[in-house]
């Protein structure tokens, strides 16, 4: 029962950080969705310890273990697409296919290699100090 | 009563993917894929259309504001690695974010495209909050946007992992990082499900990329169109 308590009140302080966010972005009319500067908010809050990490860790924890959750009502829309995807389906999913590969990829390859070289770096280091 | 059934639909179907998911695991088994999939079918045999299903749609994405600023929890917690791996990740994210829309708009090219087709492309793996917001101001179709946005979410969170293993990408930041910046949400999604760091590092690398495209791509559209 405590637990449940703790819960609510938690996922009830990650819902006003999201309002906070969405009304900041209405009222400078920023360029930003809200979520994102939500995340800065919360962000900054963790970062000066105006809230610590077990303050939310709980609710945090079980959004994102079941954030694939929350695109599925999104991705359900997809069924008003047929008539399109009929004419141009294929062609498309082979565009976002080949194009999402190639990010995939290209994107993965750069940021280990140059993590690799670091550490490689790092290593070099050491047995020269040694 | 539609609604009611609906949502009790759509949380029935997502435990059950979770489960099939976790026993057998396949790119089809990819949780957003598949429930999405039963949940289309089972509508379109009940005679329920997308509108009648609208307000569930609202119900239930109600978390995923807060969901999404939840993301900053394992942020902060991978704060020192993020930090260590700074330069790597911002070289990563401008790659793969520059050469998945260039290939995206040249293979679209050769199919001979439609503007109308060809504008969403620009923004497909940026997060369905930002596309949407973005795709007002380059003036695209919003429908078309989301759906772009939500398959490409979903190529990656299917073969993301699997395509890494073959081209041995197998460093959990290099993982995260590669998924976070194409496959956006449903892509972290995913990785949250591989590790938390791999987590941690794609929910940044999401944000950092919606902010970046948000910013940029309003401009060049008129170079890259």
């Amino acid at each position: 029962m405590k637990k449940v308590l703790i819960f609510s009140f938690q996922l009830a302080t990650l819902i006003v950080i999201y309002q906070m966010g969405s009304l900041l972005v209405r009222f400078f009319h920023l360029q930003v969705p809200g979520n994102v500067i939500g995340i800065l908010i919360l962000l900054i809050l963790l970062w000066t310890r105006v809230i610590k990490v077990e303050q939310i860790d709980l609710a945090a924890t079980w959004l994102l273990k079941h954030l694939s959750f929350f695109f599925i009502p999104i991705a359900v829309g997809l069924m008003t697409l047929g008539p399109m995807f009929l004419n141009k389906g294929i062609l498309i999913l082979i565009v976002l296919i080949i194009s999402a590969f190639i990010g995939l990829i290209s994107a993965g390859k750069a940021t280990q290699s140059i993590i690799m070289k670091k550490e490689k770096v790092k290593v070099n280091y050491h047995d020269h100090s040694v | 009563m539609i609604t009611v059934y609906s949502i009790f639909l759509t949380i029935t179907v997502y435990i059950f993917s979770r489960k099939f998911g976790q026993r057998y695991s396949s790119p089809l088994t990819s949780p957003v894929f598949l429930s999405t999939l039963i949940i289309i079918v089972l509508l379109v045999g009940s005679h329920i259309s997308y509108h009648e299903y609208s307000p569930a749609k609202k119900f239930l994405t109600y978390l995923l504001g807060p969901a999404t600023v939840a993301l900053a929890v394992p942020i902060y917690k991978n704060r020192t690695l993020l930090a260590q791996y700074l330069a790597a990740a911002c070289v990563g994210l401008l790659i793969g974010t520059i050469t998945t829309i260039l290939s995206a708009l040249i293979i679209a090219k050769c199919f001979f495209f439609s503007k109308m087709l060809l504008l969403p492309l620009t923004i497909k793996s940026v997060t369905v909050p930002v596309a949407t917001e973005v795709g007002k101001i380059i003036k695209g179709n919003v429908s078309l946007i989301a759906a772009f946005v939500i398959i490409t979410g979903m190529i990656g969170a299917m073969f993301g992992p699997r395509l890494m293993n073959l081209f041995k990408i197998d460093h959990p930041f290099a993982r995260g990082l590669s998924i976070g910046t194409i496959a956006h949400g449903i892509g972290t999604a995913e990785a949250i499900r591989e590790g938390e760091i791999q987590g941690a590092v794609a929910g940044a690398a999401m944000g950092i990329a919606a902010l970046l495209i948000s910013f940029v791509i309003p401009y060049i559209i008129p170079i890259l169109l």
